[in-house]
């Protein structure tokens, strides 16, 4: 993957962006290049979305390619139907580029075999907050739709408010709008699988992708100063040991953040384990020495454990703060401290499935600034 | 089941009853639950001490030992041993650094005493959650994997064989023999190569206890002392590798030499008649010693020390095949004339100045030279060179011999990876030590004989293939136990996610994947215990024995706080 993206193609729009991409799912299926697509869908109360697996090609078009909010994880769902291996058939799988992150995330953790899988994904102009959404679904679609003609982002989730990677290809095909002509849109291949869809489609790349490239660079800029600016400020409220405990102090402890994330992705969490139930007389002493002891103890400890664990695979998609029922701000705290631990490793999770994950690369001359001083 | 863990504190002589106010420890801990007695002796590693622990293990009837003293390394085997032979598990000791890491390190005799206090506390509170772990026996394998079959892979298995031991001998060429197989003659006593090579690779076909694989490579190799699985493919078929057990690894891997296009002072590949000693050795062996018009040389030039500067290092050999190259050209063209380029003169031992100095009787220039380089001139080759005395000179020859530098095979490197044995100077497999360990390496089980180790000759060769049998002979003693490490790692079924995060962390391919399941799996007979795969599991569904999440959080809790 990650071959220079020069050439795309182009396909003509025949009324609005989201049946044209439709189409050109079906058009897939029809010609047998996938035989299942996975995709969110409107859920049949018409107030939320799911992911859906659709092997009836007639019901692609109630499909919704850029829903408003994000209720789960495109990886989890991926991930989900393919985590015992792959399958006999090929599916193409519609996720933001936060969602293809993170597949590939845990198809290098093996909790997925891409082998039989096409990532196709899209310029993303954020997701709604589930809370505000759900309120009124109605009107959360009004808002999405016109946030995106009017190209504004400040009712997304905070984090895809300062996302500089909202249009980063780590997938096989993706779905470019920003910079195309009127009534067009890129289709640009990231592998040798998208080239050889493109091809069965007999769809030719013979269009520059520079306006395209410019567009997501500027905006990419501009989000990463705003993220920097973001995650600074964010700093001076929640950075120090203080400052941290107050931040979590309100956390419940319902474990949500951990459910919901998609690259959490351990059988049992070892917080919710026996390993962090100790013999009575522990807590005992521990409240003997500090007077008293909050329990059930070390929810500081949890999330905590949680940024050591995921943060050099976190993504931002802002899973974990919009199921955090008290509002803390999990995801913009990950946010910043993914980007931090990630610069370490001059890392970027998600960027390249070639790319080995950290913590199994050795190099011998590494983070040598965090030695001791002898 | 009730515990009574007794508490021993050890002055060590003077060296912690002087720094540490043991009273105060023994006051700090002998409240403390379980504790069912807390005492100081004078010196518990004496022999007298030793006695006084076995006699108070039984005589208090205790469950569990914990020893305050001194590091680990100098005495937890010695204590080890008291509680086995005191009929308790010795794993449900556990000893105290309270010399190393109280005494020590400090002239403030309080702060000494609050930090063995703590270093005891947290010792007791570790050994709490301590279970006893069994020893486990295999048998070990007797047998041996040679790879390589040139001279020196081909001495160690005849000799290994002799003693009855089966003996795998894997050839990556299609026939054994190796570089020998070229020499018409060796050098001191121009003994033909055929006739040291060719009656012992009879002997071999004809041993039943060695089977032979030619065009063949050793794939992988997982294991320890006694216990290595062994994988081995043909290079040119597409078959399913063969699979067996061995004991201990022979490498014999050999060497080759180095190529002289990477310095281009010599002309070699540019210019015609301009030759590598392998190549003379095979063109000499052949019978066609001749130029490339095919006529016979009138003047030869032999050039030393080719790429030594770029290497680094003698290559101990170059010197006397030199000179017996100076025979062959004596032997087949009566009256050429000969002039070696040398730099420095290599002939150390008990015959080699005899034949040095038989060899330069007739016809032969020696020529101490620096700056070398060889060009064509007219139908000539010429070569400009600085004398001793740094005057430029110039000599034109039909032909040269280039002598390079001695380097490993190919293979080394891959092999090296398949092993984990580190290849050390000059890219050579690194011997244990150079002086007291020369065919030994980090790895319990496999040995270095021959150039794999570093340029060496035949006789050199043959005496290390001869230490190796009897380092195997020795050390792996037909029905003898051995005992694998009991400390070792288990992957919880249930918690694992299947990432294979451990497997690549691994240094010994202990762990394997089950693919039904999609869990990984120790092998507990390979693993060693080195916590590796616990450090990396990302979901915590590997746990190492002696070292589990409860004793290490326990001691912490005392320890840190």
């Amino acid at each position: 993957m990650n071959k220079p993206k020069n050439k795309a193609a182009v396909v003509k729009v025949k009324n609005d962006i989201e049946k044209s991409v439709l189409d050109f799912l079906k058009k897939g299926m029809d010609n047998e290049i996938f035989d299942a697509v996975l995709i969110p869908m409107k859920v049949p109360a018409g107030d939320s979305f799911a992911y859906v697996l659709i092997k009836d090609k007639s019901l692609l078009k109630d499909a919704s390619y850029l829903p408003p909010v994000m209720p789960v994880q495109g990886a989890n769902a991926v991930s989900s139907i393919t985590r015992l291996g792959k399958g006999k058939m090929k599916i193409a799988a519609v996720l933001r580029p936060c969602e293809t992150r993170a597949t590939v995330e845990l198809t290098k953790l093996g909790q997925t075999d891409l082998e039989n899988i096409i990532l196709i994904s899209m310029d993303c102009p954020g997701v709604l907050p589930l809370s505000d959404f759900v309120k009124d679904p109605k009107k959360g679609m009004k808002l999405f739709d016109e946030s995106i003609q009017k190209g504004e982002d400040k009712s997304m989730r905070p984090v895809c408010q300062i996302c500089d990677k909202s249009s980063m290809v780590s997938g096989d095909i993706h779905i470019g709008t920003l910079g195309a002509k009127k009534d067009t849109f890129f289709v640009i291949s990231n592998s040798n699988k998208g080239d050889e869809i493109l091809s069965k489609l007999k769809i030719s790349k013979k269009e520059d992708l520079d306006n395209w490239q410019s567009k997501v660079k500027n905006i990419s800029e501009e989000k990463l100063k705003k993220r920097k600016n973001a995650h600074k400020t964010l700093k001076s409220k929640v950075g120090g040991l203080d400052n941290l405990l107050d931040t979590f102090s309100q956390c419940i402890n319902c474990h949500n953040c951990m459910r919901v994330c998609p690259v959490c992705y351990c059988r049992l969490c070892y917080f919710d384990s026996d390993k962090v139930k100790h013999p009575s007389d522990d807590y005992l002493m521990r409240a003997e020495k500090t007077g008293s002891l909050r329990c059930p103890s070390d929810i500081t400890l949890f999330q905590m454990g949680r940024m050591m664990h995921m943060s050099l695979s976190c993504v931002s998609c802002g899973m974990c703060e919009d199921a955090c029922p008290m509002d803390i701000p999990v995801a913009q705290i990950f946010s910043m401290v993914a980007d931090e631990t990630q610069d370490l490793f001059d890392y970027v999770s998600g960027r390249d499935i070639e790319e080995p994950l950290p913590f199994v690369s050795y190099k011998e001359k590494e983070l040598e600034e965090m030695e001791d001083a002898a | 089941m009730e515990r009574k863990i007794g508490v021993y504190i050890c002055e060590c002589g003077p060296n912690i009853s002087e720094k540490i106010d043991i009273d105060k420890v023994i006051d700090a801990v002998s409240k403390l639950d379980d504790v069912s007695v807390a005492k100081r002796y004078k010196l518990l590693c004496s022999e007298e001490g030793k006695k006084y622990l076995l006699d108070e293990i039984k005589k208090q009837g205790l469950t569990h030992l914990v020893v305050s003293a001194c590091s680990p390394r100098d005495h937890e085997k010695t204590f080890m041993e008291i509680c086995e032979k005191a009929g308790i598990n010795p794993y449900l000791f556990q000893m105290a650094n309270i010399r190393e890491h109280c005494a020590w390190i400090t002239e403030n005799k309080d702060e000494a005493t609050k930090k063995a206090i703590r270093m005891t506390k947290a010792a007791i509170r570790r050994v709490r959650y301590h279970s006893s772990l069994k020893k486990k026996e295999i048998e070990g394998n007797p047998d041996v994997l040679v790879i390589g079959g040139g001279i020196a892979g081909i001495e160690a298995s005849l000799q290994l064989a002799d003693s009855d031991r089966k003996i795998y001998l894997v050839e990556k060429e299609s026939s054994l023999g190796g570089l020998i197989n070229n020499f018409e003659k060796t050098y001191p006593n121009m003994v033909p190569g055929s006739d040291i090579i060719k009656q012992r690779i009879e002997d071999i076909k004809k041993n039943e206890n060695i089977k032979v694989y030619t065009d063949s490579e050793v794939e992988e190799i997982i294991g320890f002392l006694g216990n290595f699985e062994v994988k081995v493919k043909k290079v040119t078929e597409e078959n399913e590798p063969a699979e067996f057990n061995v004991g201990a690894v022979v490498l014999a891997t050999g060497s080759s030499v180095f190529d002289p296009e990477k310095t281009p002072q010599y002309g070699y590949k540019k210019l015609d008649n301009v030759i590598t000693s392998l190549e003379f050795e095979e063109m000499n062996k052949s019978g066609k010693l001749s130029l490339a018009n095919g006529e016979k040389p009138k003047t030869v030039a032999i050039v030393h020390c080719v790429g030594r500067e770029k290497v680094g290092y003698c290559s101990d050999i170059c010197c006397m095949y030199s000179l017996k190259f100076v025979r062959y050209l004596h032997d087949k063209i009566p009256n050429v004339k000969v002039s070696n380029f040398y730099s420095d003169l290599c002939i150390p031992g008990k015959t080699h100045q005899k034949f040095y100095e038989q060899t330069i009787e007739k016809n032969v220039d020696l020529i101490r030279s620096t700056d070398i380089n060889i060009e064509k001139k007219a139908n000539k080759i010429s070569i400009t060179y600085n004398d001793e005395n740094k005057n430029k000179k110039n000599l034109s020859v039909d032909m040269v011999i280039l002598s390079p530098a001695v380097i490993p095979n190919s293979d080394t490197k891959k092999l090296a990876g398949i092993t984990s044995i580190s290849q050390g100077d000059g890219g050579f497999f690194a011997e244990e030590h150079e002086k007291l360990g020369p065919i030994s390496t980090t790895t319990e089980g496999i040995y270095i004989v021959g150039s794999a180790q570093g340029p060496k000759d035949i006789s050199s060769t043959i005496i290390q293939a001869e230490a190796a049998t009897g380092k195997i002979l020795t050390s792996l003693i037909p029905g003898k136990k051995i005992e694998p490490e009991i400390k070792v790692s288990h992957i919880s079924e249930s918690l694992c996610i299947g990432c294979k995060t451990c497997l690549s962390v691994c240094s010994y391919g202990a762990i394997t994947f089950d693919e039904t399941k999609k869990v990984s799996v120790v092998n507990e007979v390979i693993c060693r215990g080195c916590g590796n795969c616990v450090a990396a599991c990302p979901s915590g569904a590997a746990s190492i024995k002696h070292f589990t999440f409860d004793q290490l959080y326990q001691e912490l809790v005392e320890a840190v706080q």
